[in-house]
């Protein structure tokens, strides 16, 4: 029997896909709160020859604590299995490794977007409370207007803006894009702008359509944080700056010049 | 009696020290014990490292010399009081009153020191202990003296009374380092500087460590340093982070494991002993161990403190969890693809290593800095083309090469390093490389110092020394144009690694060397080691200190031998607004072969 943690997505949905190949599956989950150490419990008592979930966080995180609990060895990511060889993404997707997984049960989570989904009707197994930590309820935060993670279009500045009363330029193309105020770090170390405002790997990723980078030379940490933008608008004096580098659109040019410029075009064309 | 008392008052206390020294876990620092020797005899009897800084260096030596002649004198008084009479040969006593001078003016220097000049560097040290330890020195030596002019049994008895009191305190106070010094100098590391031990995941549950927690944890090593530290402060002197208004302070990180040692205290040492914001300050640069007399080893503390909380308690600034992930699923610290990290090479034609192919001469290891970071990427291009103006037969792994894992490690994740470090061991095995040319220090070493501890041994060069060979060889022509410049040395170069000598020959050659005030061993940090280029920094930023430092030379350049130091000080002289360009050893030569 091939035990496999389900939830209501899509990747559930792959990893059962994936677990029939396997076997006979019985498709399980947990109602009510989140509780990682106490869902994974219930998981491991049950009785299986594998136990399955998606590689995601949450299946990640689930089948590392069965491990812990069983004290056997735990697979994430697999694209394939036969016998004990397994094969499994690593590195992003840049290494695909083979591997001999051997315990019992075998425990092991399915890389996403690999095997077709399949149906699936979960029987929900009961976790006891233990105390441990769980999930009580989700808080989004608030930054007033729109969430710089969440943002359409994101209007950053960065050391080339000057002062903390320069990014009333920017706001205000901001908020005549319907889009939120971000900046870089040498921005939030000056304290121009809060934390909650800095774009990059140590503060927040963006997903916005649009990501329009002033004054910003776009240091590798930086760039991390808004490559999950779709189209990239950078404005800079230095034609050597690295942002230009993975920008889509460059204008070089001195960012107080050209941001009002741009705002006052878009009041001219809205009329 | 005297013998009886003193001596029961410090073998009690030495069979408790002893006994943390043997329940403490076996440590592991590289070095052969004709280089112990040697250090032994360098900086213990010669007194290298506290002649650092002349004066206070000379107060020390001349108590510590003056105690080493003046031992006799025990014997001789001890006779004397024994109703031998005084049988110190003439010869021997101008010599020993000699030194005794010598001594006195040691504790005067030292008076003088403490009392006003106040050096910052006593911040947070115990003061009044200090006195009294210097008012016991000049007791000894004037009581030996008045015993030697004045003459007499009683005075004789005095020099032995106030001799044994000293010794009796002695192992109670912070002057314990006379017994400990010359060990915590022997059992240092005198190769593989930067190497940190490794954590073994192998064995019995019941000998699992995940760093230092509590005092159980600590190795020898760490064990003996926390008894070697006098509180001078030469490390926080040292401290970068100190220097810009962190709460680190090297001293006091060593002074709190010791408090909780002294206490067998069994609570997380992080916390009771030493605030958690120290450890995570740390830039791991290793001024702090250049600096120390004694040879405390102070990274391995912080290293081995961090590993505890980030491994066991999961509690570390939450602004390096993306480079942590990043480096464990897309084997570099920024999750850029790995099929990018050959695109600078491209153009430049430079052979990718393939499965199967034959070993190159040199195996180029590009690291993710100079293969992802746009500014730092020019100097891979520079090594590159200056490898193929040399005809060196190189080659570069591509997207087979992964992070080495050195900011995990350093961040106290053992697990991903060592991960990091058996993946690209395969790799370079299997591609039966021997020789390898580094661009990043921080690579440089790891590949050096660390990978043999998981099976991979090679000759590794840094690109400024393979370079360096080249122009001897008369295989590269630079010429001079490159006018004044000065050069900043990466910490993982200049103090890990002892590469200082090659990257200057070669500024030599193409520009006028102007040295900044910290250089050489003695050099600052640019603020990214130990993982803070991914990390936020609080108030005065390092790498700013630095490039002012940089800008007061007047030079026109700033050359640097590190990808990280590229970007920090590149960032810093923007900060500053100098006009100072921040170029890599390696694209300054290119440019000077036009």
């Amino acid at each position: 029997m091939i035990v496999c943690f389900v939830e209501d997505d899509e990747l559930s949905a792959q990893a059962v896909g994936f677990a029939r190949t396997l076997g006979e599956v019985r498709a399980v989950t947990f109602a009510g709160a989140y509780q990682p150490a106490a869902w994974a419990k219930a998981l491991a008592a049950q009785e299986a020859e594998a136990i399955v979930a998606a590689g995601s966080d949450r299946g990640n995180e689930l089948l590392a604590h069965v491990g812990a609990l069983l004290d056997q060895p735990f697979a994430a990511n697999v694209t394939a299995i036969d016998g004990d060889v397994v094969t499994r993404v690593r590195w992003g997707g840049s290494l695909v490794e083979e591997a001999r997984l051997h315990g019992a049960p075998k425990l092991l989570t399915v890389a996403p977007h690999v095997h077709a989904p399949a149906e699936f009707d979960p029987e929900v197994l009961e976790a006891v409370d233990d105390g441990s930590p769980k999930v009580l309820e989700r808080v989004e935060e608030s930054s007033g207007g729109v969430s710089l993670r969440d943002a359409k279009v994101v209007v950053s500045g960065g050391r080339g803006v000057g002062s903390s009363e320069g990014f009333a330029i920017i706001e205000e193309l901001a908020g005549l894009l319907g889009g939120a105020v971000g900046c870089s770090r040498v921005v939030t170390s000056a304290g121009w702008r809060p934390h909650a405002d800095q774009v990059g790997q140590t503060g927040t990723k963006i997903s916005a359509d649009l990501y329009i980078a002033c004054g910003i030379s776009g240091a590798t940490q930086h760039i991390a944080g808004a490559k999950g933008a779709k189209k990239i608008l950078a404005i800079n004096t230095d034609p050597e700056a690295p942002i230009f580098a993975s920008a889509d659109y460059a204008v070089i040019g001195d960012l107080h010049e050209v941001v009002p410029a741009i705002s006052a075009e878009l009041r001219r064309v809205r009329g | 009696m005297l013998v009886l008392v003193c001596g029961g008052i410090f073998a009690r206390r030495a069979w408790f020290l002893t006994g943390l020294v043997r329940k403490a876990r076996p440590s592991d620092r590289p070095g052969t014990e004709a280089e112990r020797a040697v250090a032994e005899a360098e900086i213990v009897l010669g007194q290298r490292k506290l002649l650092q800084r002349l004066v206070p260096g000379l107060m020390h030596a001349f108590i510590f010399w003056g105690f080493l002649v003046l031992f006799p004198t025990i014997v001789l008084a001890a006779i004397d009081v024994a109703g031998g009479g005084d049988h110190t040969p003439v010869w021997y006593r101008d010599l020993a009153d000699a030194f005794a001078v010598l001594v006195l003016v040691g504790v005067a220097t030292a008076v003088v020191i403490r009392k006003i000049v106040r050096p910052e560097r006593f911040r947070g040290s115990h003061l009044g202990e200090a006195d009294f330890i210097l008012a016991m020195i000049a007791a000894v030596v004037v009581t030996l003296l008045l015993w030697h002019h004045v003459g007499g049994t009683a005075l004789a008895w005095a020099h032995l009374i106030v001799i044994g009191a000293f010794l009796a305190y002695l192992p109670y106070s912070k002057h314990l380092h006379i017994a400990t010094a010359a060990l915590n100098v022997w059992m240092a590391r005198t190769r593989k500087r930067g190497r940190l031990e490794p954590l073994r995941f192998d064995v019995p549950d019941d000998e699992l460590r995940f760093g230092v927690a509590t005092i159980a944890d600590l190795t020898r090593k760490e064990v003996v340093d926390a008894f070697s530290c006098t509180e001078c402060g030469r490390c926080q002197d040292a401290c970068p982070a100190y220097a810009t208004g962190k709460i680190l302070s090297p001293k006091l990180v060593i002074m709190g494991v010791r408090d909780q040692l002294f206490a067998q205290s069994a609570e997380p040492i992080v916390g009771a002993g030493v605030p958690e914001e120290m450890i995570w300050d740390c830039v791991t640069c290793g001024a702090c161990v250049e600096a120390c007399p004694v040879s405390i080893e102070h990274v391995d503390h912080i290293v081995d403190l961090r590993r505890s909380r980030l491994m066991v308690d999961a509690s570390f600034p939450a602004e390096a969890e993306p480079m942590l992930r990043d480096v464990e699923r897309a084997s570099n610290p920024w999750g850029k693809p790995q099929t990018e990290r050959a695109a600078w090479a491209a153009e430049l034609g430079v052979r990718v290593l393939e499965p199967g192919d034959p070993a190159p001469e040199y195996l180029y290891w590009v690291g993710c800095a100079a293969s992802f970071d746009e500014r730092a990427k020019k100097s891979a291009e520079s090594t590159a083309k200056l490898l193929q103006a040399a005809g060196v037969d190189f080659a570069i792994l591509g997207p087979r090469e992964g992070c080495t894992g050195d900011p995990a490690r350093r961040m106290g994740n053992e697990y991903v390093f060592q991960a990091q470090a058996e993946q690209n061991v395969a790799t370079l095995n299997g591609q039966g490389v021997t020789k390898i040319v580094a661009s990043c220090p921080h690579c440089f070493n790891t590949l050096a110092n660390e990978y043999g501890d998981f099976g991979g041994s090679y000759e590794v060069l840094h690109h400024t020394e393979l370079l360096a060979q080249l122009v001897d060889e008369g295989r590269l022509a630079p010429v001079a144009g490159a006018g004044s410049v000065t050069y900043h040395d990466s910490c993982y170069l200049a103090r890990h690694n002892d590469v200082r000598v090659q990257p200057r020959k070669l500024l030599n050659v193409i520009g006028q060397p102007v040295e900044m005030e910290r250089s050489g061993k003695k050099t600052f940090c640019c603020g990214a080691g130990g993982a803070h280029m991914w990390m936020e920094e609080r108030g005065t930023q390092i790498n700013v200190e630095r490039a002012k430092e940089a800008a007061a030379t007047g030079a026109e350049t700033l050359a640097v031998a590190c990808p990280f130091c590229t970007v920090m000080l590149d960032d810093g002289v923007r900060e500053v607004g100098a006009e100072l360009r921040v170029a890599d050893v390696a694209t300054l030569l290119a440019e000077s072969l036009g």
